[in-house]
């Protein structure tokens, strides 16, 4: 199910419209700590689907090499799990299409960032 | 910016589930910890206590004289190849997410304990070993995000590879220094670039960048025929790179924040200019010989250990999921590098031996404090009841 909301979201959002705010809101507590970034902002998130009981999360990183992928996941994982329905699985889907750029990142970060 | 569609994940892109693979990872993830760790640990105690008798320290802590030569005359390959190399490996095959990666650090480490078992035979081939698959996984993750500081991550497995080549088929470690500092200035440089793709894209930064890292590829080449004019070019490369990171490294803008991030940043701007300040003395050596200890300590431990002491914070909870909680306390280890530097520097300039034997011991005891530092900050983040991971970050959200 699309979420009638979906465009006001910082990413792609399929799933009950009720939780969408939530959805993002956990996902925004979820730190890069190399940047001290949230990875909403950051533009690491690629899009959310919640279907029967699995939250699948397509996600990536700034770089191939970035070993923060385990703890980032981790903590994404548990930010979700405080918000999504008892019994929900979260899945992470790690992308590296299309590879991840600057310019994905929210104008407040960019302007954090670049003194925009 | 539109949300971007993603494709498909790759077919050797990890796909991470949330509880079962969590449970597989934690079991692998402890087996190497209590594997590695200790190991790992051991080599450095070993490494560093050769440091100290080269510098006339003489502390009791090796049994017998056979392993404390062995560390004295290997402390550089110890040093390099022992323990970054296999650090290094380790954060690279947790990035890559395949397991055969970690046969690179498994064998840069295995090749330091042959060394220190006095099978040097095997333990510099094992080392090269290390190093070829390291390139490998480099490769894998060139491939899978070709860009610029992907390809500088190659390029310091590629340096790596070759330094120890050089000393497996016996040139001696002289000529392999040039090559094992490359691999981590490269390293650390090409890691810092990914991060500089965050700020506002100066169209100097590419070019200038990639013009020291030939300049120093080459200069790390020639000292196998022109000695003086390779130390030249070399430390003047080392000192361009130390002047190119204080200018757009991304740690101008994040000193301005709070916390660990404040905290990463002075250690990175220091230790850039520990880096510009070996340039110097390195390109000094061949008309003055005694800089050569100032050049491998400020680019050794100025620069690389700074490098550690900024990013163990975030790296230690990814890599070995050991959570600190950070406090001004990180700034006591961080002020004692700077004063044994001080110290060891001037000692080897001046050339006052005692001088430099307690800037090395200095040197020492820096890093019992960081290690101290990271274990009572690993208590600590328990005895806090395990806070959330945005106040171990001490994140900036930016304003909407």
């Amino acid at each position: 199910m699309v979420s009638p909301l979906a465009s006001t979201a910082p990413f792609p959002y399929e799933g009950p419209p009720e939780l969408q705010q939530a959805v993002v809101d956990a996902l925004s507590r979820v730190v890069d700590p190399e940047v001290a970034l949230n990875i909403v902002d950051l533009g690491l998130v690629y899009g959310v689907c919640i279907e029967a009981s699995t939250a699948t999360v397509q996600l990536t990183m700034t770089s191939a090499a970035c070993p923060m992928a385990d703890l980032i996941v981790d903590d994404l994982t548990d930010e979700l799990d405080r918000v999504l329905p008892a019994g929900c699985e979260v899945e992470v889907q790690m992308c590296w299409e299309p590879v991840w750029t600057p310019a994905m990142m929210s104008a407040g970060a960019r302007r954090f960032m670049q003194g925009d | 910016m539109p949300a971007p569609t993603p494709a498909a994940p790759a077919p050797d892109a990890p796909r991470l589930r949330s509880r079962p693979s969590a449970r597989t990872q934690t079991l692998w993830r402890a087996l190497l910890r209590a594997t590695l760790l200790p190991l790992v640990a051991s080599v450095l105690l070993v490494a560093v206590t050769g440091g100290l008798l080269r510098a006339g320290v003489h502390w009791p802590v090796l049994p017998g004289p056979t392993l404390a030569g062995t560390a004295a005359s290997w402390h550089a390959a110890l040093m390099v190849s022992g323990f970054l190399g296999t650090v290094i490996g380790i954060e690279r095959a947790v990035a890559l997410k395949q397991r055969w990666a970690f046969a690179a650090p498994l064998a840069s480490l295995g090749a330091a304990l042959l060394m220190l078992a006095g099978r040097h035979d095997l333990a510099v081939w094992l080392a090269l070993a290390a190093a070829l698959v390291f390139i490998g996984v480099n490769v894998v993750l060139v491939r899978r995000q070709p860009a610029p500081h992907t390809r500088g991550l190659l390029f310091g497995a590629l340096a790596w590879g070759i330094g120890n080549a050089l000393l497996a088929l016996g040139f001696g470690s002289a000529l392999s220094t040039p090559w094992w500092f490359a691999f981590l200035v490269l390293t650390i440089v090409a890691e810092r670039l990914e991060m500089t793709r965050l700020m506002r894209q100066q169209p100097l930064a590419q070019p200038l960048l990639q013009a020291l890292v030939g300049w120093l590829l080459v200069g790390a080449a020639l000292p196998a025929l022109q000695p003086e004019l390779g130390a030249a070019l070399y430390g003047l490369a080392l000192a361009g790179l130390g002047a190119w990171g204080c200018t757009y490294d991304i740690a101008r803008r994040t000193v301005r924040a709070q916390g660990l991030s404040r905290y990463m940043a002075l250690c990175l701007l220091g230790g850039y200019g520990w880096l510009a300040v070996a340039g110097l003395a390195w390109a000094a050596t061949p008309l003055w010989p005694a800089a050569r200890d100032t050049a491998l300590h400020a680019l050794g431990l100025g620069f690389v250990i700074s490098m550690v002491m900024a990013h163990a914070p975030v790296i230690l909870p990814a890599v070995a999921r050991i959570k600190l909680l950070f406090g001004p306390w990180f700034y006591f280890p961080l002020g004692l590098l700077q004063a044994g530097l001080l110290l060891r520097c001037a000692g080897g300039l001046l050339q006052q031996p005692d001088l430099r034997a307690t800037g090395a011991a200095l040197n020492a005891l820096t890093l019992a404090a960081f290690a101290l530092t990271v274990i009572g900050s690993a208590i600590a983040w328990q005895w806090q009841g395990r806070p959330r991971a945005d106040r171990h970050a001490t994140p900036r959200t930016p304003p909407p």
